[in-house]
């Protein structure tokens, strides 16, 4: 039997930062485990920066003010008691990772360089050059190596075990072998990132964010906290979701429909392309709808015409744009326009934790952190930068709250851990001798359609009714569906399997939270209701799963220091 | 061109075989989108790794017609015109265990990467609570190095390890030492060196391949000689390499070329030069490449070669 005083699974900025930290007690046997290399996670995509008042480049920024932007981007949904422990924290995490070698840019004293970011009174953005959350990464995986953490790669997260809200262990299989291990822990750190994956390949996520973790801790009974609340981000690749960095549209880029207009003049006629994220999305969206955009359905686009800045200055400013239209897209952004459409970027809801200090979450023994968690700083609308943050800094105090939680906790119950791995160990059999079915990537890109279509930018109560019975049916078919590779070594058919199973299970959510949520607030735009309704709204969702039936309660939000007004900018 | 054919390299733990695939052409996509296609649409028994699908995760590593590439990055039409073919054959990546199909395993090379302390040994400058300071210079030197996304390509590529015994380290383990030994805020240089240098450093056969293949475009070979230098200056000239260092130098500096017969004695010593060479040499005389017969004669320009030899040991003085 696999024993552990503290699992940390994912080994992202989040999964790392607690690796570290939960292992620093030496009498711990500590574990990190991932489905992929560590390295490959996706916190190493992270390009622009991480967010700290460390005041360097503008002596009157503080945490303070950080504080304020991060509750008034939310739209006034964040709790404030966690906004403000958040701040506060984040210069001394900006320090620890200089002192761990990450290579920041630096500014003409020698200080960590800050760079100014959406929705942020003061640049406060520290970052190394357009590789921030890469050269982070690969900071934490060596900082794990010297302290001798023992990484379990490749290895896959199936199932937590709680049984009468004790957590027990959990089941993963090692996808090199195929082997399939109950594992007895004393804690827990859930660390798997976000499931941007719901919609596919409309998506700048990884191909593997799928909430393998967020589907673990809601099967177990934990509460989902705000998953209807997604961020999208105006100009991801049409043909295949990735980010196109917002400096494009900072330097000048136009939008243009079909009929060569630019069309941001029906929207924002002053901001024009630079108006906010979502309002863009929105147009660009509702230009599609209104048959003003190229191609059909989940291949339609706008196009993003950068020319008349000319070569120099693309070349100059723009480099690395340049690079990912002509190698993602086969576009020079110097000759063509480039085909581009809003891309979901983020989730800000996850893992309801109840206390922000320990990342605990309601189930003893079981933590969360990073973005398969909600604690909840984002909430309505994360800012730009503030998540490479809030998965190092919350990543840490997880892993100082496991490794507490260890020390107060007795190992669980063999006998329950083993009966849920045989479980999985007949299912991976069933899966692998299964010769007919439903094709699992038929599911996959009609649960991506009906989210994209109807639970996507603009919402409305009867297309997620439609999307909600297809996201059901979809749950029977998968039932039926079968994977079509017998193999027990490496057999990615069946993790992705087990992949699409829990993207229907927290899409379902999804769903379900943002019919129930009838207002707009940040991201969660409702054309049915578009004002902000803080009288009847201004709360947590909390979605719970017991067996196959979902049951929605509300948390009230935390507000320490400033009321809800007006968003404006 | 209507059809592109894939052929892989397929293997399921035991066996072996190569197994053929066609899609039709379509133009400005990537290798990893046939891939992504097949496994898709074809055959989900394929296997492969990718993850961000922008190269920026290194997951994607894969061998096309005999070189190493970047799945995601790398756009089909450029291969096919590289090639000239409308048949691609994929293998994995070299030089790494497969685990199946496309498959490499990275855990041996982490624990081989661990020899070089691959972490930052802090100076006493900084601290955890305030950090450090570093100038943009600074920041500069180990800008690039820190580029390397881990993706293997420069050890598949790689032709000393393809023909060591294991011993030399992959070009992305010296790239990481290197990072450290530039890194103004490491305390001790020489404990990232020595592993590499103690790990065969002077093996290095400047084929070029793991620079001209690098998707980071790291400059791994200035980065080999710049340690080799350091090497010396901490006094380790009594080593092979060094001493074809020094050979390299007299040769150049007395006839403003090399001398490829009398190199091998200068750095091996006369008894191991024929014991180690001669077959070595046999081999190079019947393929041309060395005449045994010819003695050099100093290059036309050979004042030129003293003149900057002259030069350099001044500036080096001052
Ligand atoms: C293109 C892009 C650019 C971004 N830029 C920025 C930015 O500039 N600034 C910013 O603040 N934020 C940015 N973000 C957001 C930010 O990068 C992410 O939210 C954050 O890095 C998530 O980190 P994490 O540690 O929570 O998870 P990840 O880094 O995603 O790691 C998840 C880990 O969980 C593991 N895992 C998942 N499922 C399983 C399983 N079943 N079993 C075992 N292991 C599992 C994975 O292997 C992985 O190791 C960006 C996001 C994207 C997509
Ligand atoms: S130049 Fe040296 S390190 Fe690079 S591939 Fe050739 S032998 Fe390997
Ligand atoms: S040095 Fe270049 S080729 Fe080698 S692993 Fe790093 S990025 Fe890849
Ligand atoms: S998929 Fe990440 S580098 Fe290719």
């Amino acid at each position: 039997m696999l024993k552990y005083d503290v699992i940390v699974v994912g080994a992202g900025g989040a999964g790392m930062m607690a690796a570290l930290y939960a292992s620093k007690d030496k009498n711990l046997r500590v574990a990190c485990l991932s489905k992929i290399f560590p390295t490959r996670s996706h916190t190493g995509a992270a390009q622009g920066g991480i967010n700290a008042a460390m005041g360097y480049r503008d002596a009157t920024d503080s945490p303070e003010k950080h504080f304020r932007d991060t509750v008034k981007g939310s739209d006034f949904l964040a709790d404030q008691d966690a906004v403000e422990y958040f701040t506060a924290n984040m210069p001394a995490i900006i320090s620890e990772l200089d002192y761990y070698g990450v290579p920041f840019s630096r500014d003409p004293n020698g200080r960590i360089a800050q760079r100014p970011f959406g929705g942020a009174s003061s640049p406060r953005t520290c970052y190394s050059a357009d590789k921030t959350g890469h050269v982070i990464l690969h900071a934490l995986y060596e900082q794990c190596l010297k302290n001798n953490v023992e990484f379990l790669d490749e290895w896959f997260l199936l199932s937590l075990v709680v049984a009468d809200e004790t957590f027990h262990g959990l089941v993963a299989m090692n996808i090199k072998t195929g082997e399939i291990h109950p594992f007895l822990a004393k804690a827990v750190v859930i660390a798997t990132g976000g499931f941007g994956r719901i919609y596919w390949n409309r998506t700048t996520n990884a191909i593997n964010m799928t909430g393998d973790g967020t589907a673990a801790c809601f099967n177990a009974g934990i509460p989902l906290k705000d998953p209807e609340f997604v961020q999208f981000h105006p100009t991801g690749l049409a043909s295949t979701g990735i980010l196109l960095s917002e400096a494009c549209r900072g330097e000048g880029g136009y939008l243009i429909n079909r009929e060569g207009e630019r069309f941001m003049k029906r929207y924002a006629p002053e901001k024009m392309e630079l108006a906010p994220r979502d309002l863009v999305s929105r147009s660009i969206e509702m230009e599609i709808k209104a048959g003003r955009g190229f191609g059909q359905g989940l291949e339609a686009y706008v196009l993003m015409d950068l020319r008349h800045l000319g070569k120099e200055k693309i070349m100059e400013r723009l480099p690395q744009v340049r690079e990912l239209a002509m190698d993602f897209e086969g576009v020079d952004l110097i000759e063509e326009p480039v085909p581009i459409r809003p891309s979901c970027h983020y989730m800000m809801g996850g893992i309801h934790v109840s206390d922000y200090a320990t990342l605990a979450t309601p189930v003893e023994g079981i933590h969360a952190a990073g973005e398969c968690a909600c604690v909840s700083i984002h909430g309505a609308n994360r800012l730009g930068g503030n998540s490479v943050a809030d998965v190092v800094l919350f990543g840490k105090y997880a892993g100082i709250g496991a490794r507490e939680s260890a020390k107060k906790r007795p190992f669980g119950l063999e006998t329950l851990v083993i009966k849920e791995a045989k479980k999985w160990e007949s299912k991976f059999a069933t899966m692998r001798n299964k010769t007919s079915g439903i094709r699992l990537v038929d599911i996959r890109n009609k649960m991506a359609e009906v989210m994209w279509n109807y639970v996507g930018i603009f919402r409305h109560e009867q297309e997620m009714r439609v999307a909600l019975e297809t996201i059901d049916q979809l749950l029977n078919d998968y039932e039926h569906a079968y994977i079509g590779d017998p193999a027990l070594r490496y057999n990615t058919a069946f993790v992705h399997y087990v992949e699409i199973g829990n993207l229907l299970t927290l899409a379902k959510a999804v769903v379900l939270g943002a019919i129930n949520r009838k207002e707009s607030r940040g991201s969660h735009a409702r054309a049915d209701y578009p004002q902000r309704d803080d009288e009847n709204f201004l709360k947590h969702t909390l979605i719970y799963k017991r067996g196959d039936r979902y049951e929605l309660k509300y948390l009230p939000v935390k507000i320490t220091k400033y009321p809800p007004e007006e968003r404006k900018y | 061109m209507e059809n592109i054919t894939f052929r892989i390299r397929r293997y399921d733990g035991t066996n072996t075989w190569v197994q053929e695939y066609r899609l039709p052409y379509e133009k400005g996509k990537t290798i990893l989108w046939a891939l992504t296609k097949i496994k898709d649409e074809i055959d989900p028994t394929l296997n492969f790794t990718s993850a961000c699908r922008h190269a920026i995760c290194g997951s994607c590593g894969v061998k096309v017609n005999g070189h190493a590439f970047l799945a995601c990055k790398t756009s089909l039409d450029k291969l096919l015109e590289t090639f000239d073919t409308s048949v691609l054959y994929f293998e994995p990546l070299g030089n790494y265990d497969v685990v199946r199909d496309l498959v490499v395993d990275w855990k041996p090379k982490m624990e081989k990467m661990k020899k070089v302390k691959p972490w930052l040994l802090p100076s006493r400058e900084g601290s955890k609570e305030e950090g450090f300071r570093q100038s943009k210079q600074q920041f500069a030197k180990i800008s690039s190095s820190t580029d390397c996304i881990l993706c293997g390509i420069c050890a598949s590529e790689c032709g000393q390890l393809a023909i060591n015994d294991g011993g030399y380290l992959e070009p992305f383990i010296i790239n990481k030492a290197y990072r450290f030994v530039v890194d103004s805020r490491d305390n001790a240089p020489e404990e990232h060196i020595r592993p590499v240098l103690e790990n065969e450093l002077w093996k290095c056969i400047h084929c070029m391949q793991c620079v001209s293949k690098c998707p980071k475009e790291i400059p791994l070979t200035d980065e080999i000689a710049y340690l080799r230098k350091e090497t010396m200056k901490m006094g380790e000239v009594h080593n092979q390499g060094a001493r074809h260092a020094y050979a390299f130098y007299h040769d150049v500096k007395k006839w403003g070329r090399l001398n490829e017969m009398t190199l091998p004695v200068k750095t091996d010593g006369m008894v191991t030069t024929l014991r180690k060479r001669i077959p070595f040499a046999y081999r190079m005389i019947v393929k041309g490449k060395i005449n045994p017969l010819r003695l050099p004669k100093a290059v036309k320009g050979i004042k030129g070669v003293r003149k900057i030899y002259q030069q350099v040991e001044e500036e080096s003085k001052s």
